[in-house]
């Protein structure tokens, strides 16, 4: 009988991947260390068995297209199952996981590689389909075929003890959290958890939308805390940008004498008082880093401005006298020459991974960048984050607390501080100062204590984007660029 | 569910290597085999269905 080097190469690789992937799998981590597969493991298991399954019926009747079909299909959805499988855990710290870890990888990575070989070997398979194989007869099976075949059989066999014991008959069916593998039936779980209703969605909690100040209630009677008291506006200014955009920020550097003014995606320089703008740029948000849009700003020294997008990236802008624009096309817009692009990254945080943020303040005392976030239909958190300004690396995240014996309480019912909206911050020994688009209330939160110490009403905040502090006065931009100015709450403290 | 999985692709296997003149309804075992491995995976993930990372 003529040796046909396609069913040669097929036996061995259904002998493959029964006797080494999947025998081991039952017999050794499972019977063997006791391990049990979760309701998606247990689904890839079985993509596998299948694939060596279609394996079988061309080994006995030939490469027929539609066991060649199937079996492409397989292995792609049981890519589609190790990489969905992994995706929650490759994200985690390192040799961090779930389960068995297998030379270096836990075993749902390595359900990905398995898959990703089967389409490989299907493919030097096709290349190698002899061109008489498309037959109705059935092959003549060598010894190794039956090897393969029975092979394949009893490791079948060995799921079907595993699985009666660890996942049951219908209607139970496998776990999240598998206890560990037993022949006596008294460790057995059978159970029905994941027929629980729960909401189908494609993106589950990374379903976030993006901020948007519509909607937003903005009486300050309305607040879900009481106030310290009222801040009456002492003056309105106007910003006037050369742009029919939005403003986004605004931020105030006193050893200059000069505000920064954000844009979606401009960054503009301005005299102390609002009138000129000195300079400007429009950073290219396609280039490298998705800018999206910036949403806050902060003097780092009186030449250096960082914005920060809705998303925690940012770029650190460098003035310069004589800024070469052919090297600045890549980052810039407009205005190649103003600025020198320093450095362009992200913000990596934890507590406010799934939020995002509308402002950023910076502390030159302990050189460190604040952020507050924004709640969505998701997430529903105030958090700050601190960001050390000398590696842009997360060094805190909280949670503000109400201060023990302030004037400021939650109000009856089920109120809460995460029903804020921070759409601008500034900070100053030791406070952080934060406006909240929602209810018009500007904040102080005490960054030593991670307490906030006082709220007040601002008549008339209507949707706040930036808030600047200059001198004893802080300055409460809108998206309009009209400007309002009060009191710094807590003067002279 | 998995259990009864295991049991068709056992019948499909056993049915083709050792009748295999009942070809097409091994065949049909294993695609009703896979079907319900699709679906138990969907139960198991209908929270999520796509990878649970930022798009």
């Amino acid at each position: 009988m003529k040796r046909e080097p396609f069913f040669v190469l097929l036996a061995w690789a259904v002998l493959l991947l029964s006797v080494v992937v999947l025998g081991s799998a039952v017999f050794v981590l499972g019977f063997g260390y006791g391990d049990s597969p979760c309701v998606l493991c247990w689904a890839q298991r079985t993509g596998m068995t299948l694939v060596a399954l279609m394996g079988v019926f061309v080994l006995r009747c030939g490469a027929r297209p539609r066991y060649l079909g199937w079996s492409v299909l397989l292995a792609a959805w049981g890519l589609y199952m190790g990489v969905r499988h992994s995706a929650g855990h490759v994200v985690r710290d390192v040799g961090q996981g779930f389960s068995v870890v297998l030379f270096g990888a836990h075993t749902y990575v390595w359900s990905v590689f398995v898959f990703w070989m089967c389409v490989i070997l299907m493919g030097v398979l096709l290349l190698l389909l002899p061109e008489s194989v498309r037959t109705r007869a059935l092959r003549p099976l060598r010894p190794l075929d039956r090897v393969a075949m029975w092979a394949f059989l009893v490791v079948v066999a060995g799921n079907i003890v595993q699985a009666f014991a660890s996942t049951g008959p219908p209607p139970y069916m496998g776990q999240s959290d598998p206890v560990r593998f037993s022949f006596k039936p008294r460790y057995w779980v059978w159970s029905t958890e994941e027929w629980a209703p729960a909401p189908i969605s494609r993106r589950g909690r990374w379903a976030i939308e993006r901020p948007s100040l519509d909607g937003l209630a903005t009486n300050p009677a309305e607040a879900p805390i009481t106030t310290t008291g009222t801040l009456d506006v002492s003056r309105r200014l106007e910003v006037r940008l050369p742009t029919a955009d939005s403003v986004t920020d605004l931020v105030y550097d006193p050893a200059s004498d000069r505000f920064a003014v954000t844009t979606a995606h401009g960054v503009y320089i301005l005299d102390g008082t609002l009138e000129r703008v000195l300079r400007h740029t429009v950073v290219d948000p396609g280039f490298s880093v998705d800018m999206d849009e910036f949403a806050g700003a902060a003097f780092l020294d009186p030449h250096t401005v960082l914005a920060l997008a809705r998303n925690k990236s940012y770029v650190v802008l460098r003035e310069a006298e004589r800024a070469d624009p052919v090297k600045n096309y890549r980052f810039f817009l407009e205005s190649f020459e103003a600025f020198d692009e320093v450095a362009r990254s992200r913000f990596a945080t934890v507590r406010s991974k799934l939020m995002y943020v509308m402002s950023v303040a910076y502390e030159p005392d302990t050189q460190s960048l604040y952020t507050v976030t924004v709640p969505n239909q998701q997430v529903h958190q105030l958090v700050v984050s601190r960001v050390d300004r000398r590696d842009m690396t997360l060094s805190e995240e909280f949670l503000p607390v109400l201060a023990q014996g302030s004037a400021v309480s939650l109000r009856p019912g089920k109120r809460s501080l995460n029903e804020l909206y921070v759409t601008g911050a500034t900070a100053a020994d030791g406070r952080l100062y934060a406006i909240s688009a929602a209810y018009g209330l500007l904040l102080t939160i005490d960054l030593a204590s991670h307490a906030l110490v006082a709220a007040y009403a601002v008549p008339g905040a209507d949707r706040p984007t930036g808030l600047a502090l200059k001198g004893e006065a802080l300055y409460i931009v809108d998206e309009g660029g009209a400007v309002s100015v009060v009191a710094r709450p807590d003067a002279g403290r | 569910m998995e259990f009864l999985n295991f049991v068709l692709i056992f019948a499909a296997g056993y049915l083709v290597v050792r009748r295999p003149e009942r070809e097409a309804l091994a065949f049909g075992l294993a695609v009703t085999s896979t079907l319900l491995m699709v679906l138990l995976f969907l139960i198991g993930t209908r929270t999520s269905l796509l990878p649970g990372l930022n798009y």
